[in-house]
């Protein structure tokens, strides 16, 4: 937007607090922002393109190279929006081994935003130890699907391989662990009183300008929004009885509380399927064919949607992806950081709502 | 010569995300709808919007729709929340002014369908002047 302004302070694109380069430029009267505009193309893949006209087998993989950390939802969602297509059916135990591995998923994106956050209004401690209990869940996801991130274990008609009863019993054990620390981290951030100044009433987003921002997954449910959980129209999720939880303050401390929250939700959901886990096969086979669909899922920051055309070959014909980071950075900068009362905030700001430039950018 | 160290050119990577799928579709549906080409809307969202807004567009103006169903019926026939606050061409104030002159020539004995017509025109303008 083309504007004369008295003062334009940058924010960005490098800043330490930043996993991700971005450039916010803050249009500021003293320490009070009046508005924020953003400038992306620092980290453009064009991944888009580079799928275009390639077999649904050479872009399964290119699909969790969109995000490097919340890469399983990326697989799920691509070939669940393939199994759609072509009506293929996903054996039971199948089914809720994918929930077992986008839970966990969603569990170290989560703690990885409150550490990130932690780290920007600086309380170190908390962010180590954030960090520290996030490397267990990444053991937990290393041992089922074989690898950290990008684990491409979600396939057409199935999983790539079954978890092993022992490997089920370690689940169990490191969930109990990582459920202790977590309610322990949840208390020294839900009752630090200098947190609670860096955190309570700044950044507030409305449940109006929520809505009106189409803002999606933790940021919006901490502005009221509960239905916006892409969870609940899932047939696996329903089957386990999924609730989203919510809040209504609609600030920083209620981004974070919401993200601690849904990692306990997650943890939940994850012994709920290991308890209803049926014997049988993981792999039903089948080919994908030609179609076109638009098919949502809830990443960890929110509605991921996948629109795909396929021919008789499976090949994609045209692909589209929204990822949920473009309209939560939206949703920040054009409505959060309007009206923070210090520069200082800012930064915090901005990571409070989980930006990931590599999904907004793609 | 000058220049500013930081400030580069986004008109080509503003081209680009315009002209990708999803909002190409949206771009033809509203310039089909508001009756200008679609080159001029693309330059006037390039020159007005910055990079993140029209990267969501396509997620406002599918929300903005579905929020037109709680609209008057005035502001449902200009489609006044769309375009002023789903995807802001206009200001909220200009297109407040549209829809308070559409329901005066409406009290003035206009019938419905041409006072709409009116203010279809005059926001029109507003995007070309």
């Amino acid at each position: 937007m083309k504007r004369t302004v008295d003062v334009s302070i940058p924010v960005g694109p490098i800043h330490p607090c930043w996993k991700e380069p971005a450039r916010v430029k803050c249009e500021t009267k003293g320490e009070f922002v009046l508005s924020a505009e953003v400038e992306l193309g620092y980290m453009k893949k064009g991944i888009e393109r580079i799928m275009r006209g390639r077999p649904w087998q050479e872009v399964m993989f290119l699909a969790e190279r969109v995000c490097g950390i919340c890469s399983v939802i990326h697989n799920m969602v691509f070939i669940e929006a393939l199994e759609g297509i072509s009506s293929i059916p996903v054996p039971e135990r199948a089914a809720l081994l994918r929930v077992i591995v986008n839970e966990l998923d969603r569990m170290q994106s989560h703690i990885l935003a409150n550490f990130s956050y932690c780290y920007t209004i600086e309380h170190e401690t908390l962010a180590m130890y954030l960090l520290d209990v996030r490397e267990k869940v990444m053991d937990e996801l290393e041992r089922i699907t074989g690898a950290r991130v990008t684990c491409a274990y979600i396939v057409p008609g199935g999983v790539r391989f079954d978890l092993r009863h022992e490997d089920a019993l370690r689940l169990r054990a490191n969930l109990a662990a990582i459920e202790d620390e977590i309610i322990r981290y949840t208390g020294m951030f839900e009752n630090g009183p200098m947190i609670a100044l860096r955190s309570k009433r700044i950044g507030i987003l409305t449940k109006e300008d929520a809505r009106e921002a189409c803002a999606v997954g933790p940021t919006a449910r901490a502005s009221g929004m509960p239905e916006s959980d892409r969870r609940l129209y899932h047939p696996t999720y329903q089957k386990l009885g999924f609730v989203p939880v919510s809040r209504e303050e609609g600030d920083n401390f209620a981004r974070i509380m919401m993200r601690f929250q849904e990692i306990l939700q997650s943890i939940a959901l994850i012994r709920r399927c290991l308890d209803t886990l049926p014997e049988g096969p993981v792999r039903g086979g089948g080919i994908p064919g030609a179609g076109e669909i638009a098919y949502s899922g809830e990443a960890p920051r929110g509605e991921l949607s996948y629109f795909i055309r396929t021919d008789a070959a499976g090949r994609i014909v045209d692909i589209a992806i929204q990822t949920p980071s473009i309209m939560n950075i939206e949703a920040c900068c054009h409505y959060m950081l309007k009206g923070v009362a210090s520069l200082a905030d800012v930064p915090s700001t901005f990571v409070s709502s989980d930006p990931c430039i590599a999904c907004t950018e793609r | 010569m000058s220049g500013y160290l930081y400030e580069k050119d986004l008109t080509s990577m503003k081209y680009d995300i315009l002209t990708s799928t999803r909002h190409d579709r949206m771009v033809r549906e509203i310039a089909a709808d508001i009756g200008i080409p679609q080159i001029k809307l693309r330059r006037y969202i390039m020159e007005r919007f910055d990079m993140l807004l029209m990267e969501n567009l396509p997620a406002r103006y599918e929300e903005g729709k579905r929020q037109m169903a709680y609209a008057s019926e005035t502001e449902r026939d200009l489609r006044a929340h769309l375009y002023s606050r789903a995807i802001p061409l206009v200001t909220e104030d200009e297109m407040d002014r549209i829809v308070t002159r559409v329901k005066e020539l409406m009290e003035s004995g206009m019938p419905r369908e041409e006072a709409v017509l009116a203010g279809k025109n005059l926001f029109r303008g507003s995007i070309l002047k």
